[in-house]
Protein backbone atom coordinates (compact mmCIF):
# COMPACT_ATOMS: atom_id res chain seq x y z
CA UNK A 1 0.00 0.00 0.00
CA UNK A 2 1.76 3.45 -1.09
CA UNK A 3 2.45 5.34 1.90
CA UNK A 4 0.35 8.41 2.42
CA UNK A 5 2.34 11.18 1.73
CA UNK A 6 2.59 14.04 5.12
CA UNK A 7 0.99 16.98 5.35
CA UNK A 8 3.64 19.55 4.53
CA UNK A 9 4.35 18.09 1.09
CA UNK A 10 5.92 20.13 -1.76
CA UNK A 11 2.16 20.27 -2.87
CA UNK A 12 0.92 22.09 -0.27
CA UNK A 13 4.16 24.43 -0.42
CA UNK A 14 3.21 24.78 -3.72
CA UNK A 15 -0.09 25.77 -3.48
CA UNK A 16 0.70 28.57 -1.18
CA UNK A 17 3.21 29.79 -3.38
CA UNK A 18 1.13 30.08 -6.12
CA UNK A 19 -1.41 32.08 -4.13
CA UNK A 20 1.02 34.61 -3.09
CA UNK A 21 2.74 35.19 -6.18
CA UNK A 22 -0.80 35.22 -7.70
CA UNK A 23 -2.07 37.69 -5.48
CA UNK A 24 0.75 39.43 -3.76
CA UNK A 25 -0.49 42.84 -4.78
CA UNK A 26 -3.95 42.19 -3.28
CA UNK A 27 -2.31 40.17 0.13
CA UNK A 28 0.13 42.96 0.74
CA UNK A 29 -3.04 45.42 0.39
CA UNK A 30 -5.19 43.38 2.65
CA UNK A 31 -2.29 42.70 5.12
CA UNK A 32 -1.22 46.37 5.09
CA UNK A 33 -4.99 47.25 6.34
CA UNK A 34 -5.11 44.89 8.84
CA UNK A 35 -1.89 46.33 10.78
CA UNK A 36 -2.98 49.41 9.95
CA UNK A 37 -6.17 49.21 12.30
CA UNK A 38 -4.27 47.51 14.70
CA UNK A 39 -1.33 49.30 14.95
CA UNK A 40 -0.82 53.08 13.18
CA UNK A 41 -4.75 53.67 14.63
CA UNK A 42 -3.43 53.14 18.01
CA UNK A 43 -0.25 54.99 17.44
CA UNK A 44 1.92 52.07 17.85
CA UNK A 45 3.59 52.10 14.11
CA UNK A 46 3.58 54.55 11.41
CA UNK A 47 2.01 53.50 7.99
CA UNK A 48 5.42 53.23 6.54
CA UNK A 49 6.66 50.66 9.34
CA UNK A 50 3.45 48.45 8.70
CA UNK A 51 4.38 48.63 4.80
CA UNK A 52 7.55 47.87 4.96
CA UNK A 53 6.83 44.86 7.99
CA UNK A 54 4.19 43.55 5.42
CA UNK A 55 6.45 43.52 2.63
CA UNK A 56 9.43 41.76 4.73
CA UNK A 57 6.83 39.10 6.04
CA UNK A 58 5.67 38.28 2.46
CA UNK A 59 8.98 38.06 1.43
CA UNK A 60 10.09 35.89 4.26
CA UNK A 61 6.88 33.85 4.18
CA UNK A 62 7.50 32.90 0.14
CA UNK A 63 11.33 32.14 1.17
CA UNK A 64 10.94 29.49 3.82
CA UNK A 65 7.92 28.05 1.54
CA UNK A 66 10.15 27.45 -1.54
CA UNK A 67 13.18 25.79 0.52
CA UNK A 68 10.11 23.26 1.39
CA UNK A 69 11.24 22.12 4.80
CA UNK A 70 9.60 20.45 6.81
CA UNK A 71 7.65 22.73 9.93
CA UNK A 72 10.00 20.95 12.77
CA UNK A 73 13.56 21.15 10.33
CA UNK A 74 15.38 24.34 11.68
CA UNK A 75 16.59 25.72 8.73
CA UNK A 76 17.89 29.31 7.87
CA UNK A 77 14.20 30.57 6.35
CA UNK A 78 12.59 29.39 9.43
CA UNK A 79 14.94 31.12 11.63
CA UNK A 80 14.92 34.68 9.69
CA UNK A 81 10.90 34.24 9.89
CA UNK A 82 10.99 34.02 13.65
CA UNK A 83 14.23 36.64 13.92
CA UNK A 84 11.31 38.71 11.96
CA UNK A 85 8.66 38.21 14.54
CA UNK A 86 10.51 38.49 17.43
CA UNK A 87 11.75 41.90 16.43
CA UNK A 88 8.47 42.70 15.41
CA UNK A 89 7.03 41.81 19.16
CA UNK A 90 9.61 43.64 20.21
CA UNK A 91 9.21 46.83 18.29
CA UNK A 92 5.42 46.72 19.25
CA UNK A 93 6.28 46.73 22.57
CA UNK A 94 9.05 48.70 23.08
CA UNK A 95 6.19 52.07 21.66
CA UNK A 96 3.88 50.85 24.22
CA UNK A 97 1.83 48.46 22.24
CA UNK A 98 0.50 45.14 23.81
CA UNK A 99 1.70 41.46 22.76
CA UNK A 100 -1.73 40.55 22.63
CA UNK A 101 -1.64 42.90 19.57
CA UNK A 102 0.84 41.26 18.02
CA UNK A 103 -0.80 37.85 18.13
CA UNK A 104 -4.07 39.29 16.65
CA UNK A 105 -1.96 40.63 13.86
CA UNK A 106 -0.45 37.11 13.52
CA UNK A 107 -4.06 35.47 13.07
CA UNK A 108 -5.03 38.32 10.73
CA UNK A 109 -1.98 36.89 8.73
CA UNK A 110 -3.39 33.52 8.94
CA UNK A 111 -6.76 34.61 8.41
CA UNK A 112 -5.56 36.39 5.16
CA UNK A 113 -4.47 33.62 3.50
CA UNK A 114 -6.86 31.27 4.63
CA UNK A 115 -9.71 33.46 2.78
CA UNK A 116 -7.58 33.96 -0.29
CA UNK A 117 -7.52 30.24 -1.02
CA UNK A 118 -11.36 30.42 0.14
CA UNK A 119 -11.89 32.36 -2.75
CA UNK A 120 -9.89 30.23 -5.28
CA UNK A 121 -11.77 27.29 -6.18
CA UNK A 122 -9.25 25.29 -7.93
CA UNK A 123 -7.66 22.93 -5.11
CA UNK A 124 -9.50 19.89 -3.40
CA UNK A 125 -10.85 19.68 -0.10
CA UNK A 126 -8.09 17.56 0.66
CA UNK A 127 -5.49 20.01 -0.43
CA UNK A 128 -7.45 23.06 1.13
CA UNK A 129 -7.07 21.06 4.32
CA UNK A 130 -3.90 20.57 4.17
CA UNK A 131 -2.51 23.99 3.20
CA UNK A 132 -5.12 25.20 6.61
CA UNK A 133 -3.40 22.25 8.86
CA UNK A 134 -0.01 24.10 7.63
CA UNK A 135 -0.19 27.76 8.04
CA UNK A 136 -2.26 26.84 11.80
CA UNK A 137 0.94 24.82 12.62
CA UNK A 138 3.85 27.53 11.37
CA UNK A 139 1.87 30.41 12.67
CA UNK A 140 1.30 28.81 16.18
CA UNK A 141 4.52 28.01 16.46
CA UNK A 142 5.70 31.61 15.45
CA UNK A 143 3.55 32.78 17.93
CA UNK A 144 4.70 30.57 20.78
CA UNK A 145 8.72 31.24 20.06
CA UNK A 146 7.84 34.87 20.78
CA UNK A 147 5.89 34.11 23.48
CA UNK A 148 8.26 32.00 25.16
CA UNK A 149 11.32 35.04 24.14
CA UNK A 150 8.92 37.42 25.50
CA UNK A 151 8.76 35.11 28.82
CA UNK A 152 12.52 35.23 29.16
CA UNK A 153 13.12 38.38 29.41
CA UNK A 154 10.29 39.18 31.46
CA UNK A 155 11.45 36.69 33.94
CA UNK A 156 15.12 38.22 33.31
CA UNK A 157 13.67 42.18 34.04
CA UNK A 158 12.03 40.54 37.70
CA UNK A 159 15.34 38.76 38.63
CA UNK A 160 17.25 41.89 38.04
CA UNK A 161 14.46 44.01 40.02
CA UNK A 162 14.35 41.24 42.69
CA UNK A 163 18.42 41.81 42.84
CA UNK A 164 18.42 45.61 42.84
CA UNK A 165 15.47 45.45 45.93
CA UNK A 166 18.00 42.91 47.80
CA UNK A 167 20.82 45.64 47.55
CA UNK A 168 18.79 48.13 48.66
CA UNK A 169 16.66 46.80 51.31
CA UNK A 170 19.51 46.08 53.27
CA UNK A 171 21.86 49.16 53.42
CA UNK A 172 24.79 48.76 56.02
CA UNK A 173 25.18 52.22 57.48
CA UNK A 174 28.28 53.64 59.64
CA UNK A 175 26.10 55.79 62.07
CA UNK A 176 29.36 56.62 63.87
CA UNK A 177 33.13 55.22 64.11
CA UNK A 178 32.93 51.75 64.53
CA UNK A 179 28.98 51.46 64.76
CA UNK A 180 27.32 49.41 61.67
CA UNK A 181 23.76 49.69 61.28
CA UNK A 182 21.57 47.20 59.82
CA UNK A 183 18.03 47.81 59.22
CA UNK A 184 16.42 44.41 57.66
CA UNK A 185 13.58 45.05 55.95
CA UNK A 186 11.04 42.38 54.21
CA UNK A 187 11.54 38.65 54.68
CA UNK A 188 14.86 36.96 55.23
CA UNK A 189 15.79 33.59 53.59
CA UNK A 190 18.48 31.54 52.72
CA UNK A 191 20.07 33.63 49.92
CA UNK A 192 19.23 37.15 51.09
CA UNK A 193 20.85 36.28 54.63
CA UNK A 194 23.80 34.83 53.00
CA UNK A 195 24.72 38.05 50.96
CA UNK A 196 23.69 40.57 53.42
CA UNK A 197 26.28 38.23 56.09
CA UNK A 198 29.02 38.93 53.19
CA UNK A 199 28.12 42.28 52.87
CA UNK A 200 28.23 42.92 56.56
CA UNK A 201 31.57 40.83 57.44
CA UNK A 202 33.26 42.71 54.64
CA UNK A 203 32.29 46.03 55.97
CA UNK A 204 33.27 45.11 59.29
CA UNK A 205 36.42 44.30 58.34
CA UNK A 206 36.52 47.32 56.18
CA UNK A 207 35.33 49.60 58.57
CA UNK A 208 36.73 48.34 61.64
CA UNK A 209 33.79 48.55 63.19
CA UNK A 210 33.37 47.39 66.74
CA UNK A 211 29.39 47.41 67.19
CA UNK A 212 26.72 46.10 64.68
CA UNK A 213 23.34 47.29 65.43
CA UNK A 214 20.67 44.64 63.51
CA UNK A 215 17.63 46.59 63.47
CA UNK A 216 14.45 43.80 62.49
CA UNK A 217 11.39 45.65 62.92
CA UNK A 218 10.76 45.51 59.23
CA UNK A 219 11.08 42.00 59.28
CA UNK A 220 7.81 40.56 58.30
CA UNK A 221 7.83 37.47 60.52
CA UNK A 222 10.34 35.95 62.20
CA UNK A 223 9.87 32.14 62.83
CA UNK A 224 12.63 29.29 63.26
CA UNK A 225 14.44 29.30 60.16
CA UNK A 226 14.70 33.25 60.32
CA UNK A 227 16.01 33.23 63.82
CA UNK A 228 18.58 30.44 63.17
CA UNK A 229 19.47 32.49 60.48
CA UNK A 230 19.76 35.77 62.77
CA UNK A 231 21.20 33.78 65.70
CA UNK A 232 24.15 32.96 62.78
CA UNK A 233 24.76 36.27 61.81
CA UNK A 234 25.31 37.17 65.41
CA UNK A 235 27.94 34.71 65.69
CA UNK A 236 29.67 35.31 62.82
CA UNK A 237 29.80 39.34 63.33
CA UNK A 238 31.55 37.84 66.94
CA UNK A 239 33.88 36.31 64.88
CA UNK A 240 35.35 39.34 63.68
CA UNK A 241 35.63 40.55 67.15
CA UNK A 242 32.46 42.96 66.98
CA UNK A 243 29.25 42.83 68.89
CA UNK A 244 25.70 42.45 67.69
CA UNK A 245 22.99 43.94 68.95
CA UNK A 246 19.54 42.88 68.14
CA UNK A 247 17.05 45.69 67.74
CA UNK A 248 12.90 46.26 67.06
CA UNK A 249 12.05 42.66 68.18
CA UNK A 250 7.88 43.56 68.20
CA UNK A 251 5.48 41.90 71.06
CA UNK A 252 3.87 39.51 68.12
CA UNK A 253 7.63 38.51 67.56
CA UNK A 254 8.74 37.85 70.71
CA UNK A 255 5.31 36.05 71.66
CA UNK A 256 6.36 33.71 68.46
CA UNK A 257 9.90 32.93 69.66
CA UNK A 258 8.37 31.98 72.79
CA UNK A 259 5.94 29.71 71.63
CA UNK A 260 8.33 28.42 69.14
CA UNK A 261 10.89 27.57 72.09
CA UNK A 262 13.34 29.79 70.09
CA UNK A 263 16.24 31.04 72.72
CA UNK A 264 18.35 34.45 71.58
CA UNK A 265 19.70 33.75 75.03
CA UNK A 266 23.61 35.22 74.35
CA UNK A 267 22.11 37.80 72.09
CA UNK A 268 22.01 41.46 73.60
CA UNK A 269 18.44 42.52 72.35
CA UNK A 270 16.75 46.15 72.53
CA UNK A 271 13.03 47.08 71.77
CA UNK A 272 13.79 49.89 69.90
CA UNK A 273 16.78 51.12 67.35
CA UNK A 274 17.13 54.06 69.15
CA UNK A 275 17.91 51.90 72.34
CA UNK A 276 20.06 49.95 70.44
CA UNK A 277 22.62 52.65 69.83
CA UNK A 278 22.23 53.56 73.17
CA UNK A 279 23.64 50.24 73.85
CA UNK A 280 26.19 50.76 71.28
CA UNK A 281 27.42 53.79 72.84
CA UNK A 282 27.91 52.63 76.01
CA UNK A 283 29.54 49.69 75.04
CA UNK A 284 32.28 52.18 72.98
CA UNK A 285 32.70 54.39 76.41
CA UNK A 286 30.60 57.47 73.94
CA UNK A 287 28.34 59.52 76.35
CA UNK A 288 25.90 61.28 74.25
CA UNK A 289 24.95 64.87 76.16
CA UNK A 290 23.04 67.55 75.35
CA UNK A 291 24.54 70.76 75.01
CA UNK A 292 22.45 74.12 75.97
CA UNK A 293 19.02 74.28 76.82
CA UNK A 294 16.71 71.48 75.60
CA UNK B 1 54.59 44.31 66.07
CA UNK B 2 58.29 45.10 67.43
CA UNK B 3 58.59 45.67 71.35
CA UNK B 4 61.27 45.59 73.81
CA UNK B 5 62.48 41.95 74.89
CA UNK B 6 60.90 40.58 71.76
CA UNK B 7 61.87 37.23 70.80
CA UNK B 8 60.15 34.56 68.49
CA UNK B 9 59.93 31.03 69.14
CA UNK B 10 60.13 29.24 66.14
CA UNK B 11 58.45 25.94 66.24
CA UNK B 12 58.01 23.67 63.00
CA UNK B 13 54.60 25.20 61.84
CA UNK B 14 54.25 28.62 64.00
CA UNK B 15 55.93 31.63 65.29
CA UNK B 16 55.25 32.86 68.88
CA UNK B 17 56.47 35.91 69.53
CA UNK B 18 56.42 37.91 73.14
CA UNK B 19 54.31 41.10 72.67
CA UNK B 20 54.70 42.47 76.48
CA UNK B 21 51.87 43.32 78.73
CA UNK B 22 51.36 39.59 78.91
CA UNK B 23 50.25 38.77 75.11
CA UNK B 24 51.91 36.05 73.37
CA UNK B 25 51.09 36.26 69.59
CA UNK B 26 50.87 32.59 67.98
CA UNK B 27 51.17 33.02 63.90
CA UNK B 28 50.73 29.91 62.24
CA UNK B 29 52.48 28.58 58.79
CA UNK B 30 51.72 26.31 56.12
CA UNK B 31 53.46 23.50 57.84
CA UNK B 32 51.12 23.38 60.92
CA UNK B 33 49.24 20.11 61.31
CA UNK B 34 46.11 20.82 63.11
CA UNK B 35 45.39 16.95 63.08
CA UNK B 36 48.60 16.34 65.37
CA UNK B 37 48.48 19.13 67.91
CA UNK B 38 50.64 17.93 70.92
CA UNK B 39 53.60 19.27 69.83
CA UNK B 40 51.97 22.90 69.36
CA UNK B 41 50.47 22.65 72.53
CA UNK B 42 53.28 21.81 74.35
CA UNK B 43 55.13 24.70 72.90
CA UNK B 44 52.66 27.09 73.33
CA UNK B 45 52.20 26.56 76.68
CA UNK B 46 55.66 26.20 77.62
CA UNK B 47 55.87 29.72 76.20
CA UNK B 48 53.24 30.94 77.76
CA UNK B 49 54.81 29.87 81.17
CA UNK B 50 58.32 31.11 80.30
CA UNK B 51 56.73 34.32 79.45
CA UNK B 52 54.68 35.45 82.10
CA UNK B 53 51.90 35.49 79.10
CA UNK B 54 48.01 35.74 80.22
CA UNK B 55 46.85 35.91 76.72
CA UNK B 56 47.49 34.27 73.73
CA UNK B 57 46.70 35.91 70.69
CA UNK B 58 46.45 33.58 67.89
CA UNK B 59 46.97 35.35 64.14
CA UNK B 60 44.27 33.58 61.54
CA UNK B 61 44.49 36.10 59.03
CA UNK B 62 46.41 33.58 56.70
CA UNK B 63 43.49 31.14 57.22
CA UNK B 64 41.40 31.18 54.13
CA UNK B 65 38.91 28.10 55.28
CA UNK B 66 39.02 26.86 59.24
CA UNK B 67 37.33 23.25 58.95
CA UNK B 68 36.36 20.66 61.75
CA UNK B 69 39.88 19.65 62.77
CA UNK B 70 41.27 23.16 62.39
CA UNK B 71 38.58 24.30 64.73
CA UNK B 72 38.94 21.70 66.36
CA UNK B 73 42.98 22.25 67.38
CA UNK B 74 41.66 26.01 68.05
CA UNK B 75 39.08 24.33 70.54
CA UNK B 76 41.48 22.68 72.57
CA UNK B 77 44.17 25.03 72.42
CA UNK B 78 41.90 27.59 74.11
CA UNK B 79 40.87 24.73 76.72
CA UNK B 80 44.46 24.67 77.59
CA UNK B 81 45.18 27.93 77.75
CA UNK B 82 42.48 28.36 80.22
CA UNK B 83 43.81 25.77 82.00
CA UNK B 84 46.91 27.17 82.13
CA UNK B 85 45.65 30.94 83.54
CA UNK B 86 45.40 32.44 80.43
CA UNK B 87 42.69 33.64 77.89
CA UNK B 88 42.92 33.00 74.17
CA UNK B 89 42.01 35.66 71.66
CA UNK B 90 41.76 35.01 68.09
CA UNK B 91 42.00 37.65 65.39
CA UNK B 92 41.96 38.58 61.92
CA UNK B 93 39.83 35.96 60.94
CA UNK B 94 38.94 36.71 57.03
CA UNK B 95 35.51 37.35 56.28
CA UNK B 96 34.91 34.36 54.05
CA UNK B 97 36.05 32.11 57.22
CA UNK B 98 33.80 34.13 59.38
CA UNK B 99 30.92 33.70 57.46
CA UNK B 100 31.52 29.67 56.48
CA UNK B 101 32.33 29.21 60.51
CA UNK B 102 29.20 30.72 61.69
CA UNK B 103 27.30 28.54 59.41
CA UNK B 104 28.62 25.44 61.04
CA UNK B 105 28.96 26.59 64.70
CA UNK B 106 26.07 25.39 67.19
CA UNK B 107 27.09 27.48 69.95
CA UNK B 108 29.94 30.39 70.93
CA UNK B 109 33.58 29.22 70.54
CA UNK B 110 35.63 28.99 73.68
CA UNK B 111 37.98 31.88 72.94
CA UNK B 112 37.25 35.25 72.13
CA UNK B 113 37.58 37.27 68.80
CA UNK B 114 39.38 40.58 68.17
CA UNK B 115 39.71 42.06 64.38
CA UNK B 116 43.05 42.51 64.60
CA UNK B 117 45.93 42.15 67.12
CA UNK B 118 46.14 45.74 68.01
CA UNK B 119 42.66 45.46 69.53
CA UNK B 120 43.28 41.97 70.91
CA UNK B 121 46.45 43.56 73.12
CA UNK B 122 44.52 46.23 74.81
CA UNK B 123 40.88 45.07 75.00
Amino acid sequence: MEKKRRPESKSTHQILIEQLKTNMGHLSQVIEEQGKALFVDRGVLGTQDVHEYTLEFLELFVMWLQAGSRLGERTPELTALEQFFSGFARQIQARGGKLETFVRYVQALQRVLIEELEENELYSFEQSREVLLLLARVFNQLVLDVFQAYLREKEQTIEVQQEELRQTSTPITEIWDGVLTLPIIGSLDSSRAMIVMEKLLTRIEEERARVVVMDVTGVLAIDSQVSHYLIQMVRAIGLMGAEAILTGIRPDIARALTSLNIDLGGVTTRGTLSDGLKEAFRRLNIEVRYVGER
Amino acid sequence: MSGSGERRLNVPGMHLTPLGGGALLLEPGEALDPSAPDPYMDAVLVALARHHCTRLIYDLSGSVLVDEIYYRWLERLAWACRISGAEMVAVNIPPAAAYALALRLKESPPFRCELDVDRARHS
